[in-house]
């Protein structure tokens, strides 16, 4: 098996692994760097569970390989947090009552805050496509939807 | 009264360790040394295995175990012992487990996986309920050689595995009162759970015992299931929760573990399993296929008088629970109604498909489609509101139900004036079409169900040193809130801040047995052995609260969480302080169990199923839809939903709005998506392209929900059930919403675009 040898940031951290080329950015973080944070749900990019920012962007890490990671920024919802305090975003999700099950919470927050960066003026609408592609079985998402939009009234300076 | 912190929606427990990604779900775990597995499927529904080669697999370096069903002849089952780890002789699903492979990583243990050679001779399938009945072919060639464990009942010589009668007055004299008849036929197709985490598990095991690590939703249960299969003592099987990543009833039953146990018995070393998103599909659990064929009178004056069910559940190739839903289903078949003339005539067939379960409730959607879909026909026919024909016929207090029970405690009514208050239901005509031509329609649904009886728990409650208290209970956080429920519960008795009580973990080496989190059960009998528990905590500090204060034991009480002396009015100690106080100090430390179970107020049910008392509880609730249908696409758009359940007492109404919630998207996905397709036994769907199931495009409409509490004697401050209740009438209310707008009598589940635009063709 061909390996390579790459470098990434991580939540900041930066990281230097020789991995085998076929391996996925999913499987590096969870099983390189320990950061079990982000979820595996179908492992082809049908259901989100597993996205995290790349370079500003929200991606399905199993659809990315580890070696296209190297020398890129990556964010997990290891690195959301503010230190030991709740990032805006995530308290927003246990006030809206965002939560039941969890698994496709982290890829869910992750989503949400690139898209905030991206728009943070976004219309119900906006935020409803936005999150099309993070599958939630237990929510019926409609409080994800307004997590998401109080934390955008928050960072516009509204609340 | 209220007592607090009942009726609080205090924030869930466990948000903050799901939101930062702290929280370890089954594939999070891993164990010292552990190998990895991948498992053989079978490609074929049905067919004889010739011959299992694996010698290739076994030459790969870092192969460290192959087992196929020749060497491992275990049988396993929660109901009738009749499933393998790995098919011996036969192959009886698409996707079967018929080999596998522990290696020392998964990219090898799958190349192994793909040295197996397999020669198989297909055999005739058993594709449908119909082929079932033909006895085509015998998915099992003898059903009664098996173990049967109680609440089954093969029929020797048929593909039958289970059978369910239920007979209320006389059916042939009710028919005769009835002035219209109304006869239909309706098919559920097969769905799945789709939890976003799949089946895992990770098995340390010898001879001697095991130690499972499992997103178990009945770690009790899967225990028992594991030590018979393994012929362990049950306490040398340690079955470690992780958390959930959603169950849906699919983590009820052993699955994974099974296989993870005999291969790291075979490998001297623990071994991890994960299914993918495919093996989920084709090989996990799901919904089984069920067909009705029901016949309903009423009088002409919109009293029901008389109705027939004859039910077929498709349970696939092995027994699992089907049983279970037969039974539990077979209770609720004939919906919420007063009906003096009642049949049931209920079956289980086995085919060569994949294993049905538990799908959140038993059974109660698909019946609720089946009596629901009779009662807009009956209505339609007598030309009333099918909402004013429900309310004539709705069980109320003092009423005998068709299992002849007398009923208490019904918010029929209410729900069903709620749900429908919820769409505007009164102020909209039936159908309508829209300014630019599309359909509108409304429909209506309701359903009543049993929590599972008898049944046991136990908690146990510890104080801490600092005076927080710990939580011992088996019920399993799914995300419906129980590990925030059960602590409200204990703190209403102990009169403490609730945020002092935390549920631990749940372990079998250490958690108070608990049957299994399913039937909606757990706030209800967690909640009585947490309230007896408590209750001993504070009998258990008075001693001490007397001791500190140096007055009589006798003069001691405790009221809102307020200790006090009858003879000294100075003196007051609040539960929060309990730690700062001193008391417990060297003081033999204080911890009390509650134990709690339904078998005394139970009545047997007798063989048709009548009983005074078959329940501990029954939970009854109504939606209504209002749907839009798209007459060039066949699509339909949900506009909104009113949905009214009656939760007894809301221990925290957030949950419970969540709960149903989270029910109505499922619940759409089960009426206008969802279906698992088989193609000459083939499943062709598997994965979440083709399995649709709802995203947040599907969940804009507007929801409106309340929670109707009529107060259930025997649940602690009046608790019922609230996990399943919300999806068993969305789907038929919208089925029904269809069927109105489209003026066509649709009589499946799901309705999809294709069966709109081609109805009646």
């Amino acid at each position: 098996m061909t390996h390579k040898t790459i470098k990434a940031t991580v939540n900041g951290e930066v990281y230097e692994r020789t991995i085998p080329v076929c391996m996925t950015l999913a499987e590096f973080l969870r099983e390189e760097l320990g950061l079990t944070g982000t979820k595996i749900g179908c492992n082809e990019g049908e259901c989100g569970a597993c996205t995290v920012i790349i370079s500003g962007k929200p991606m399905n890490s199993c659809l990315v390989l580890a070696v296209e990671a190297d020398g890129a920024e990556v964010l997990t919802i290891e690195g959301v947090s503010q230190g030991e305090k709740l990032h805006p975003l995530q308290q927003a999700f246990l006030d809206a009552g965002a939560i039941q099950c969890g698994f496709c919470t982290p890829g869910m927050v992750l989503t949400a805050k690139a898209l905030i960066e991206e728009n943070p003026n976004p219309t119900e609408a906006e935020v409803r496509k936005g999150i099309e592609g993070n599958i939630c079985r237990c929510t019926g998402y409609n409080r994800i939807i307004d997590a998401i939009m109080n934390e955008a009234e928050r960072v516009r300076g509204d609340k | 009264m209220s007592i607090y912190p009942i009726g609080e929606c205090l924030p869930r427990k466990d948000g903050r360790a799901k939101v930062t990604g702290k929280s370890k779900f089954g594939a999070d775990w891993n164990v010292t040394g552990q190998l990895y597995a991948a498992v053989l499927h079978s490609p074929h529904g049905h067919a004889k295995i010739l011959s299992v080669d694996v010698s290739e697999a076994k030459k790969l370096p870092g192969v460290r175990a192959v087992l196929c069903g020749a060497c491992c002849e275990v049988l396993y089952g929660h109901m009738l012992v009749d499933q393998p780890i790995f098919a011996v002789n036969k192959v009886r699903y698409y996707g079967e487990p018929v080999a596998a492979v522990a290696a020392d990583d998964l990219r090898t243990a799958k190349e192994a996986v793909r040295l197996i050679k397999v020669e198989y001779e297909p055999l005739p399938l058993v594709d449908s309920i119909d082929d079932a009945l033909s006895k085509k072919a015998m998915v099992h060639d003898d059903l009664m050689a098996y173990q049967a464990l109680g609440g089954v009942s093969p029929v020797a010589g048929t593909n039958i595995v289970d059978t369910y009668t239920l007979k209320h007055g006389d059916i042939d004299e009710g028919f005769k009162q009835a002035d219209v008849v109304v006869e239909n036929e309706f098919y559920c197709a097969m769905g799945q759970h789709t939890p976003l985490e799949t089946h895992v598990a990770i098995a340390d095991a010898d001879e001697h015992g095991c130690h499972v690590y499992t997103p178990a939703q009945s770690p009790f249960m899967i225990r028992g299931v594991l030590a018979k299969a393994f012929g362990y003592r049950v306490d040398r099987v340690r079955v470690t929760c992780t958390e959930i990543g959603g169950g849906f009833g699919c983590k009820v039953e052993a699955r994974l573990e099974p296989i993870a146990i005999a291969l790291s018995r075979a490998a001297r070393k623990p071994v991890k399993i994960e299914n993918d998103r495919g093996e989920e599909f084709e090989s996990a659990l799901c919904r089984g296929p069920v067909r009705f064929r029901m016949k309903t009178g009423a009088t002409k004056d919109g009293k029901l008088v008389a109705q027939h069910m004859l039910i077929h559940w498709d349970t696939g190739a092995y027994t699992t629970f089907g049983p279970r839903i037969n039974f539990n289903a077979g209770f609720g078949a004939n919906g919420p109604y007063h009906i003096p003339n009642a049949f049931v005539d209920s079956y289980v067939v086995m085919t060569n498909k994949t294993l049905a379960t538990a799908y959140r409730g038993f059974g109660i959607t698909e019946v609720a489609c089946a009596h629901e879909t009779q009662m807009e026909a009956l209505a339609e026919k007598l030309g009333m509101d099918s909402l004013e024909f429900r309310l004539k016929n709705v069980l109320r207090d003092g009423m005998e139900s068709v299992t002849g029970e007398i009923v208490t405690s019904m918010g029929g009514a209410e729900c069903l004036e709620k749900a429908a208050e919820g769409i505007g239901w009164k102020d909209k005509p039936r159908r309508w079409v829209t300014e630019d031509g599309k359909l509108r329609g409304k429909g209506l649904a309701c359903y009543m169900k049993l929590t599972g009886t008898p049944s046991t728990t136990s908690a146990m409650l510890r104080v801490n040193d600092d005076g927080t208290v710990t939580l011992l209970e088996g019920s399993r956080e799914l995300g419906q809130g129980v590990e925030t429920a059960l602590p409200q519960i204990a703190a209403s008795v102990l009169g403490m801040n609730p945020e002092r009580i935390l549920m631990s973990p749940v372990d079998t080496a250490f958690t108070p047995y608990d049957k299994t989190t399913t039937a909606s059960r757990s706030t209800f009998h967690g909640g009585n052995a947490v309230m007896l528990a408590a209750k001993e905590i504070i009998e258990k500090l008075k001693p001490l609260v007397a001791k500190k204060w140096k007055v009589d034991l006798a003069s001691i009480v405790f009221k809102d969480g307020v200790f006090t002396s009858k003879n000294n009015n100075t003196l007051t100690l609040h539960m929060d302080d309990i730690g700062k106080s001193g008391i417990m100090k060297e003081e033999p430390p204080v911890l009390a169990t509650g134990t709690y179970g339904t078998k005394a107020l139970w009545d047997a049910p007798d063989k048709y199923h009548q009983s005074k008392r078959p329940a501990a509880f029954w939970m009854i609730g109504a939606q209504a839809a209002e749907v839009e249908i798209d007459p060039k696409t066949g699509t339909t758009k949900i506009i909104r939903m009113g949905a009214a359940h009656d939760v007894g007492k809301a221990i925290n109404p957030d949950s419970c709005r969540q709960q149903i919630e989270g029910s109505l998207v499922m619940g759409v996905g089960n009426a206008i998506m969802e279906e698992m397709i088989y193609q000459d036994g083939v499943l062709v769907n598997g994965n979440l392209v083709d399995y649709k199931i709802p995203t947040s495009m599907d969940a804009d409409f507007e929801m409106n929900i309340a929670l109707v509490e009529k107060p259930d004697p025997e649940g602690p401050h009046g608790v019922k059930g609230i996990g399943e209740p919300g999806l068993a009438p969305t789907a038929p209310s919208i089925i029904n919403a269809i069927s109105a707008a489209c003026e066509h009598r649709f009589t499946t589940m799901p309705v999809k675009p294709e069966d709109v635009l081609f109805r009646g063709e």
